[in-house]
């Protein structure tokens, strides 16, 4: 279909890609500060990732609100546009997500203790993996190409693995001889890491809706 | 001049209520703007009306011969009709108003073109169901070839929008080729107005009330129909248009109205939902019924009150 028709609805599908360029940035920088703090157990000196986590978050942001006023400029069916902004809302919560971790360790002054690191590192490699997935799954409606369900379950198998892990580690948390208030700093710590998988299923699921509704 | 202004009200007030059932989803939703649909709308009826406007106007002056003082009586009395019908928010079709009001006439001549009006009949009550039969009909060959498209989320929206706009189009061509004869019709009856300058003059008016008056009612009923998928709300208006374009073929006016009520049940039919509110129907059977009924004693009452005369006693 020529551009010039529906100039409103190319723009708007840009800025999502570009809005999931941002997400998967957003990402990496997070992935790099919670490493640093993993590997050398320094935790509370990542200022520079904090910044850039934020500043891409913000742009995310910033992307979104672009593609609101675009939508309620009439580009798009209406129900197009409650089912994007519905996703978009959604998947803001992935970086806010992020950016709340991150804060949390670094003003809380959170030392994460060498009995749950690996397992950390495995909850939140899986995180990413499903954030991958997620963007993945985005990119493919948009697309319309074949797949979406196959990635709903993998996201959803993901989502368990990670659940498993979150209950593994409190576990442990709540067995080893912390100091009480540090293991209850780090619990919410660890349900806010938790909460990336479970979100990255909820967007899942909300995409497979959204495609299965395109289908009369 | 205004001995034609019952049909121009007549005109204005079709324009101003019917507009909503070609352009109401896009509008109400936002699509198109309000004034590139109504001058699409504007355009396409007055198009319709010179194109295809000739058979109704026929048939509605073969009902009963009408001389032009009993013209003024049929066009001013439907369009009290309509009013009231408006006032009481009851469901109204001009073309039964219009059809109430000469068989009141017809009834005080003693001429009923009786197989004349048993075919404007039939079409009455072939309007919705011939809406329901071409939605479910329309609703299943085109969800088999737009489930096969191979197009993205943006794609299909630009599609629906586009389709939207060209089927709203062809409604607006529908609705100015069948209804025009609700406007001048009786004029053309009774020797007042040539076929062409009916057509003209009926399309014109209907212009006015789109232009000057839809805007509102297209929000407002439109809303309604934006309730349907997009995809649905497509199939109502092509089954809608349709349904009034072949009635114009048969040469009878009916109410788009109805047609798209048809085309709302039969879209219900295909998903196995209830679409139209019971109390919606009856409410419709009830304007049905009333609509002609109550135009034809109002065109009986004017033409008995047009009779007295003043006679100084003694």
């Amino acid at each position: 279909m020529p551009k010039f028709f529906f100039k409103k609805q190319h723009q708007v599908e840009a800025l999502i890609y570009d809005y999931l360029e941002y997400l998967q940035t957003s990402k990496k920088y997070f992935s790099e500060a919670i490493n640093t703090c993993l590997e050398t157990g320094v935790c509370t000196d990542f200022d520079f990732q904090i910044r850039l986590t934020h500043k891409f978050e913000s742009k995310a942001d910033d992307v979104r609100e672009k593609i609101k006023e675009l939508m309620y400029g009439k580009a798009l069916l209406p129900e197009s546009r409650g089912d994007i902004m519905g996703l978009l809302e959604d998947m803001d919560e992935v970086p806010r997500l992020f950016e709340l971790v991150l804060h949390m360790i670094k003003t809380q002054k959170l030392v994460i203790p060498d009995f749950i690191a690996t397992d950390i590192k495995e909850l939140l490699e899986i995180s990413f993996e499903n954030c991958e997935l997620m963007i993945k799954q985005v990119k493919t409606l948009f697309e319309r190409a074949k797949g979406i369900r196959s990635l709903v379950s993998t996201i959803d198998f993901n989502e368990s693995r990670c659940d498993h892990i979150e209950r593994g580690i409190i576990t442990k948390i709540f067995d080893s001889d912390l100091d009480p208030f540090q293991k209850l700093q780090l619990k919410e710590m660890v349900v806010n890491m938790g909460q990336i998988s479970d979100q990255t299923d909820r967007i899942s699921k909300r995409v497979n809706i959204i495609s299965m509704k395109r289908r009369v | 001049m205004l001995s034609l202004l019952g049909g121009i009200f007549l005109g204005w007030s079709l324009g101003a209520n019917d507009a909503s059932n070609v352009f109401g989803s896009a509008v109400a939703a936002r699509m198109v703007k309000f004034w590139t649909a109504a001058i699409l709308a504007s355009v396409f009826v007055l198009l319709g009306a010179l194109l295809e406007g000739q058979a109704g106007i026929e048939t509605l002056k073969g009902l009963t011969p009408l001389n032009p003082e009993q013209a003024i009586v049929c066009s001013v009395a439907a369009a009290v009709t309509v009013t009231i019908m408006t006032i009481l928010s009851l469901p109204v079709s001009t073309s039964q108003a219009v059809v109430g009001a000469i068989l009141g006439v017809a009834l005080l001549n003693q001429n009923v073109n009786i197989p004349g009006l048993g075919k404007v009949v039939a079409c009455w009550i072939g309007t919705p169901v011939g809406g329901i039969i071409l939605s479910i009909v329309i609703y299943r060959v085109l969800a088999f070839f737009y489930n096969r498209l191979n197009i993205n989320m943006f794609q299909a929206d630009s599609l629906l929008r586009l389709s939207l706009i060209v089927a709203g189009s062809y409604g607006a061509y529908a609705l100015g080729a069948n209804n025009v004869a609700n406007v001048t019709a009786v004029f053309v009856g009774a020797g007042e107005l040539t076929v062409f300058s009916a057509v003209l003059l009926g399309g014109l008016s209907i212009d006015l009330g789109i232009l000057t008056f839809s805007r509102r009612v297209m929000e407002t009923v439109g809303r309604r129909l934006v309730k349907l998928d997009p995809f649905s709300a497509l199939v109502v208006l092509l089954a809608e248009a349709i349904t009034v374009h072949i009635y114009t073929i048969i040469g009878v006016p009916v109410s788009t109205s109805q047609a798209v009520i048809g085309a709302v049940l039969g879209v219900g039919i295909v998903k196995g939902i209830r679409t139209v509110e019971r109390r919606t129907l009856i409410n419709i059977l009830v304007g049905w019924l009333l609509t002609p009924a109550i135009a034809a004693v109002i065109a009986l009452s004017i033409y008995f009150a047009m009779q007295l005369r003043y006679v100084p006693s003694g």
